[in-house]
Formats: C-alpha cells, structure tokens, sequence
C-alpha cells in the first residue's frame, strides 16, 4: 500500500518575488528615474569618466595635508568614541549594568548617538564651534561612540555569565568587575571593533569637509563645482590609496590579533 | 609607584610590554595629531555657550507644515534605500560567488573580483554621488547609483564570506551526483549561505538608510537637502522636525535589524 | 556559636519554578558541612544565596550575626568566598591576578580599577598560591591550566579574601576521581587548619562520607536528612535520591551509581 505524501507545503517564493518587483516598480515610478534615459546616457556616462583619465599633480602637497588633517580628525574621533564608548557600554549590557534604569539610560543614550547621522552632528557644531576639523571630530566621535558602545556591550553580553559571577563572588565593586571580568574578556573584539572604526571614520571624515569640518572633502566639491577633473581624479587617487593602505593595514593588525 | 607600595601583577612589577607599548603608540599618535586636528580645550569649553543657545533655539518649535514635505522627503530616503540595496543584491549574488574562494571559477577570477570590490567599498557613498550627481545631474537617480555601487563592494564581500563557510559536504553531495557548476553552486552552496546573506541584507540596509540621509547635501535626493538647507537658512522649527524624522526612522530599523537578525543567529527566541 | 543560619528561606524563580521551600538550617563555624541531593533539588540555589548570588524570595540569611542584604553585600561577600564547578576564572588574566581579585573587596576602586596592587595583597596572593602547590605557575594565562589546577586557583583565590566560609558548589563535578580528591582533601585541609566554616555541595555520596563532619541532604527545594556521616544509612539515602513515580529499584541503582 502506498502511503500518502502529506501535502506539500505551499511555496511562496514567487509571491514574494512578484510583491517585491512590484513594490520596486512603484519606487522607481515614484523617484522618477527613467532607465530609459540612463541606458542612451551610457555612451554618455563612459565619455565622462574619461574626463577623469589625467591627472593633475601640481596641488599634490595640498591635498596630502589636507588628507593628513581627514586622518588626524578621525584619529581623534576613534579616539573619543573609544572613551565614551568604554564608559557607557558597561551600563548597556545586561549582564554588568548595576540597575536597569542605569541600562535603559545607557542604551538610549547610544540609540540616540547612532541615529543623528555625523553630517547633521558636523553641521551643528561648525555652527557652534567654527570651521575647522574639531567639530568634524566630535561629530565622528559622538557618532560612532554609538556603534562601538553598542558593539562592546553585546561582546560584554557574550561573556561566559560564571565568570563575572566569579569576580563579583568575591566582593568585587561594579568597576573592579568590569575592570577584571569584563574587560579582559573581550579585549581583543574590542580591538577589532576599534579599528574598524577607525577605518570607517577616516572615508566619512573625507567627506566632513563637505560641511566645513576640516580636511579633504571640501577640495573635492570645489574642484568639481569648477569642472577641474584632472584636479578632482588627483583627489580622489589620493583619498582611494590612502584608504586602501588604511584597510591592509587595519586588516594585518586584525588578523596578527587573532 | 615602588615607593607608593603599589605594583603591578606581573613578574617584575610593571605593566606588561604588549599593553606599554601600545598605550605608548596611541597616546603619541593622539599628540602629534593634536594640533593638525585643532584639538582644543579652552575652545570646546568656549563654544559651550554657544551650543546651549543653539539647542535651545533647535527647540523652540515645531513647523508643522513642513510636515508633509518632510514625510515625503523621509518616504524618498527609504525609497532610494531599498531600490539601491534591491539592485546592490542582484549584481552582488554572482559576484560573490566569484569572490568566494570555494566557488569561484579560478583563482584569477577570483583575486580579481575581490580587488574590484575592496575598490568599489574604498570611498564612501558622498564620494561617488558628487561624481555621480555631475554625471547625469540632481535628483535622486545619482544616489541610487552611488549608494548601489559602495553597497555591492560590501555585500558581495560578505556574501562571499559567508559561502566559504558553507559545509563542503553537501557540496561534494551534490556534486556527487553529476550536478552542473551552476547547479552545485544554486542547490548546496547558497541554500546553506542564505541566513547569513539575510542578516548581512538587513544590516547594509540600515547602513544604506543612514547613508542615504545625508545624500541630498550634495544634491543627490532624500531628506539630506532640506536638513543642509534649513541649517543655512538657520529655520531651526524645520530642522528638529527633520532630526526627529531621521531619528524615528533610522531607529525603528536599527530594532528591527536587531530582533531579526539575532532571530536568525539564535532560532525563533527573542 | 553559628557561622551560617538560613532561616525559614523559600526561592521561587520568576517562572513560577520554587527551587526552595521553608529551609531552616544553622551551619556551626568550622565545621566541614556536605550538602547531597540529586539534581534540581534546589543546594546550588541555597549556596549561591549564602553569597548573595541569588536573593531569597522570603526567610532570611544571616552570616556571623549580619544579615544579607543588598547594601551591605559587599562587606559580606568579603568574607564569604565562593569555590565554582566551573572554575569561573578570567581565562585572559594571569593565575596571579586572578588570586588578585580575591583582595578587590579589601581595595577602593581607584588603584584595582589600574590593575595596581599593594605590596601586602600580592604577599597574600603568593601565600595562597603556595597553600594551593601552584606558585610556579603564578605567570601563566588562567587557561592554560588543567581543570584541576583551575580548580586550584579557585581555591587560592577564595582563600585570598582571608575568608571566615568558604561555599564550594559541586567544586569536583567537572574533575577526575585523582582530581577531586585532591581538592577535597585541600579543602578539607583549610577547613581544619584555618579554622573556616566550609559548605560544599556534592553528588557524590562516597566523597561526602569521607569527607564531612556533618551532611544535609536535600529532595525537591526541602531539607529531608540532616546528619553525620555514619547517620547517612541506605534508607536515608532513598529519602534523598527519591523521585516522584521512581520504583524502589531505579532508587537503589541512582543510590549505588549516586
């Protein structure tokens, strides 16, 4: 006797599929954007890259001290997202908050960090404190003490729960457990993360410039705005082999701490 | 620190070399860089008075009809940042399984398609749409293009990552059974990747969203436009309308990623 | 005079599970008390509350005249060290810091939080090295050790805190039978020479009987034995192994396995 098959479960897939492209249709309708347009633009699109096919090295001494001024900005940034970061994401993890209200406030604090965009931050303190790169790194450090507060709390929250059981066992104080259960146990994460912001702040700090916080990004708009491409392809040569040798070198630290 | 009674827990009573020696590193860095980042004190505590007047006329009022545009304003944001990341997915799937060491074709193909994406991801998103936007103009096309170009550099990557974990044994499964290089690459390999590819989905589009906030600064649509254009125009009643849109907004996905993705890691808890 | 009185204490977890039901128990100082009872019978619950790692739902816990409450649980935990199954050891730290957060309780946080230490903490810290055999291995990284060694360096750092009750919770359940009786035998040692109250819980019944001055046995959150070693007959043994819908013979093969 052949024993039935149960039923088959329906497959959805094509549904979604179908609700999907439809979903995206409207979007493309909504943007307005005409592909039409972008696919007779592609001889277009091609002839203007080619703009970017010289080079002009003549300012080349300017656009590495500005360069240098978009690292120092994200140096300093990492750097004050790091202590913030290390102050607050004890607070932010479940497991070493020493009371939930102190948890609630910490992880808002970080939301709030992580939702104001670092351009809207740069805007407002170019507003208050001037041009210049320092409110370009405190709009990256505030920003990004977001992200690296809430990474180094969920790596607290991995924490094996017995050994801050075994600190706290002995009489130890909420800043002695964090210090020596905490701490320790995810330092080597918390270095990865660091460095991961830091690569991410130095291509957002070339862009602060745009805002007037400092450094590389405001050339790059003026020289655009001029139609200067031998100018503007130097610049972004020069932002794309920095970041490149960021990026090794932030990947051979990562990978020798492993 | 001898005469103080105090030392160090360790053989000779200073702190270890790895940890010296990398304090040593950053505290000069932090230093030398000072000035050339103007750090200042007496300035930032200067600008304290400032700041207090200017949070204070961020919350003087709300200009509600601006509302409406902002919303549209928002909805165009989202709407760039899921059409970017829409077509980010369709070109990053075959470029990552050509930069998967375990599926690609060779290992030509493969080291050249990686460089290509470490390329692509090199310069943020404002980058590509200031080149983009005085390529084929305003509007919202450019930041579509910008944000799905920096996206595929990432995802394909990740996709990538995630398909040289895959279990080989099913692989070798399905290959056993004189499957084609596509079908061994469509049945074993990216059914085993798919929940990595979705939490890796779920956070480039919170990344993307964020991005795409700040787009319109250089003319390249979404709700960044009007957050520059009211901060210059110094219409404070418009501008905390648009910070609380951007925050509402980015933190409703930022949850949402959250709960999905950890549901994906850990089975249906949460 | 009595180290630890528990009194009329009940735990029930939020889940509604009550782990303990109206314990009432005075454990004489120095003295060398086993607590048996299969798993789930609620010793781990009642130790960690010796501790303070959990609260009681309602009774109380009174350790040298002092109750146990939230304020004062630092002063408390000071003097009562706690020995894990687990180890519960920073594996990142050195054995020697690791016997160094036994003193934490003693030190403000300015200095512990900088990981600096008073000559007099690391003489006590190399003291209970030495008591637990491991003074040559004060260098390594905590993880490099073998769990009995592990185990050792609990001891040490429980013996650090220069404390009046040592808990050891299944301080053997993860060792061999070489092992475990090494530590046993250890802390039976601290027990007669420093004169410290100690309560260990066990599964083993052989061990208990060789060991204890005094065994409570524990069944489903209630005390059901409280006696010597030699009180400890097979009958009492089936009142504390007992299980709902057990036969007589799954006891009396979980008693000879037990």
């Amino acid at each position: 006797m052949k024993s039935p098959i149960p039923p088959r479960p329906r497959n959805l897939l094509p549904v979604w599929l179908a609700a999907i492209l439809a979903v995206l249709w409207l979007i493309v309708r909504d943007l307005e954007i005409s592909f039409e347009t972008l696919a007779y633009g592609a001889s277009d699109l091609v002839e203007y890259f080619g703009r970017y096919r010289h080079f002009d090295f003549s300012e080349l001494s300017r656009y590495l001290e500005l360069m240098g001024v978009t690292l120092a900005t994200a140096l300093w940034g990492t750097a004050l997202a790091f202590v913030i970061a290390f102050i607050l994401a004890p607070f932010a993890a479940r497991n070493m908050t020493p009371s939930p209200i102190a948890y609630r406030i910490a992880r808002e604090i970080l939301n709030f960090l992580r939702a104001i965009p670092d351009l809207l931050m740069g805007l407002i303190f170019v507003a208050a404190l001037g041009l210049g790169p320092l409110p370009g790194a405190l709009a990256l450090g505030l920003h990004t003490a977001g992200f690296l507060g809430k990474f180094f709390a969920e790596s607290f929250e991995r924490i094996d729960r017995g050994i801050c059981e075994g600190v706290a066992s002995t009489g130890a104080s909420f800043a002695q457990v964090v210090m020596y259960a905490g701490w320790p146990s995810i330092l080597r994460e918390a270095t990865g993360y660091t460095l991961f912001m830091l690569d991410r702040n130095v291509r957002m700090g070339a862009v602060l410039g745009l805002v007037g916080a400092g450094g590389i990004g405001l050339a790059l708009q003026d020289t655009l705005r001029l139609f200067n491409y031998p100018q503007a392809a130097t610049l972004i040569l020069v932002i794309l082999v920095t970041i490149l040798i960021l990026d090794y070198g932030t990947a051979w630290l990562r990978a020798k701490l492993n | 620190m001898r005469a103080l009674n105090w030392q160090w827990p360790t053989r000779n009573g200073l702190p270890l070399p790895g940890t010296m020696i990398s304090i040593v590193v950053a505290v000069t860095a932090l230093g030398l860089t000072a000035s050339v980042a103007e750090i200042s004190l007496p300035r930032l505590i200067g600008s304290l008075g400032k700041m207090t007047v200017f949070i204070a006329q961020m919350f003087q009022g709300f200009n509600w009809d601006y509302l409406p545009q902002m919303l549209a304003k928002m909805l165009e944001t989202l709407e760039m940042t899921v059409l970017a990341t829409a077509i980010a997915v369709v070109i990053s799937l075959p470029l990552g399984v050509l930069a998967a060491k375990n599926a690609s074709p060779h290992p030509i193909v493969y080291r050249l398609t990686r460089d290509v994406l470490s390329l692509m991801r090199a310069l943020p998103e404002l980058v590509w749409a200031l080149v983009f936007v005085s390529a084929v103009g305003l509007g919202p096309l450019p930041g579509v293009m910008a944000l799905a170009f920096v996206t595929v550099g990432f995802m394909a990557k990740f996709f990538a990552e995630s398909i040289e974990v895959v279990d080989s044994k099913a692989v070798e499964g399905v290959h056993a059974h004189g499957a084609s290089w596509v079908q061994v690459r469509y049945f074993a390999m990216l059914p085993q990747a798919l929940p990595d590819l979705v939490g890796t989905l779920m956070y480039i589009l919170d990344h993307n969203l964020r991005a795409a906030t700040i787009l319109g600064l250089v003319g390249a649509g979404g709700i960044g436009y009007d957050m520059v254009m009211s901060m210059r125009l110094f219409q404070y009643d418009r501008l905390i309308l648009i910070g609380l849109g951007i925050y509402v907004v980015v933190t409703l996905l930022d949850r949402l990623s959250d709960t999905l993705r950890s549901r994906l890691l850990h089975g249906k808890r949460v | 005079m009595s180290s630890i009185s528990i009194q009329s204490v009940s735990k029930r977890f939020p889940n509604g599970f009550e782990a303990l039901k109206h314990i009432d128990v005075d454990i004489a100082s120095g003295s060398f008390t086993v607590i048996l009872g299969p798993s789930g019978a609620g010793k781990s619950t009642l130790l960690r509350m010796m501790n303070g790692l959990e609260t009681p739902s309602t009774g109380a816990i009174v350790i040298d005249g002092e109750r146990i409450c939230r304020n004062k649980l630092r002063s408390i935990r000071s003097r009562v060290s706690m020995v894990f199954q687990q180890f519960n050891l920073v594996d990142r730290l050195s054995v020697m810091t690791n016997v160094l957060t036994g003193r934490l309780s003693q030190r403000s946080w300015f200095g512990s939080v900088l990981y600096l230490f008073r000559r007099e903490d690391m003489d006590i810290a190399q003291q209970a090295l030495q008591r637990v055999g491991l003074i040559d291995k004060a260098w390594n990284r905590a993880d490099k050790l073998s769990g009995g060694q592990q185990q050792r360096v609990g001891i040490a750092r429980a013996l650090a805190q220069n404390p009046k009750v040592i808990l050891a919770d299944e301080p053997v359940a993860s060792l061999d039978p070489v092992a475990s009786g090494e530590i046993m035998t250890l802390l039976r040692e601290i027990c007669e020479r420093d004169n410290i109250t100690v309560v260990v819980n066990l599964h083993q019944v052989e061990l208990a009987r060789r060991f204890a001055d005094r065994i409570i046995g524990m069944n489903d959150g209630r005390l059901v034995f409280d006696g010597t070693p030699e009180q400890l007959t097979s009958s009492a043994l089936h009142t504390i192994y007992r299980r709902e819908g057990t036969t007589h013979e799954s006891v009396e093969l979980a008693v000879a396995y037990a």
